[in-house]
């Protein structure tokens, strides 16, 4: 994703972006659900290349 | 719930507090980090007056979750001076004509870069990519919190130490 649409994406109002939250963690479990988690998926449509899955890790 | 005297000062942390500077990422909880009103404060802290707040009015438990409007929230209590700051500091936020509070992006960086994890340093990253990042109010920080040689460290480990 290139700059400035991750630009375009964090000027956004802060409620534009929970929606978009919204989204991701309902995609999130539903692939979970799926049985595909830690396979590659496509993802680089996805508003961010980041992810902060809090089953990746434990809370240190 | 805070002006129902449950709970005193508020912020929401983490990646949705991220979220609130940067492109949203996705995440599957929402932190909240609390602290409880005068009244009510003891050597001993319970969330309990929160869980049975929140129960009260139909959102279930799941785990160490509880589901307010679908989204698992965890609430949390300042773990040691800078989240206690990072509470203190917190900046107003409106979502669709609520109020809410937010901490600052420097206290969310220092807190990131405290816990270490590498989807931490992930978002420290992409604050800095986005140029989200007050420096002068953010050296002041990691200086105060003693964190100033992880800051160090983080710059040799992704900018060779010419950030």
């Amino acid at each position: 994703m290139g700059d400035t649409r991750r630009e375009q994406l964090a000027a956004l109002p802060f409620a534009e972006k929970l929606k978009i939250l919204e989204k991701l963690r309902a995609r999130s479990l539903a692939i979970a659900a799926a049985g595909l988690r830690g396979s590659e998926s496509k993802t680089e449509d996805e508003p961010s290349a980041a992810r902060d899955d809090k089953t990746d890790e434990p809370k240190s | 719930m805070q002006s129902a005297g449950v709970i005193g000062r508020y912020a929401i942390g983490g990646a949705v507090a991220a979220t609130f500077y940067l492109e949203p990422a996705a995440t599957l909880d929402l932190d909240i980090f609390v602290e409880f009103p005068e009244t009510i404060k003891g050597s001993l802290v319970s969330l309990k007056p929160i869980y049975d707040y929140l129960q009260g009015r139909g959102c279930p438990t799941s785990g160490e979750y509880i589901v307010v409007a679908e989204w698992p929230v965890q609430f949390l209590v300042p773990a040691g001076p800078l989240e206690v700051e990072a509470l203190k500091r917190a900046t107003r936020a409106e979502v669709e004509g609520t109020s809410t509070w937010v901490m600052t992006a420097e206290h969310l960086v220092a807190i990131a870069l405290q816990t270490g994890r590498v989807k931490d340093h992930n978002r420290v990253l992409q604050f800095i990519e986005l140029k989200k990042i007050d420096y002068p109010m953010l050296s002041d920080i990691l200086q105060r919190h003693g964190l100033s040689l992880k800051w160090k460290q983080f710059e040799v480990r992704y900018f060779h130490g010419r950030h």
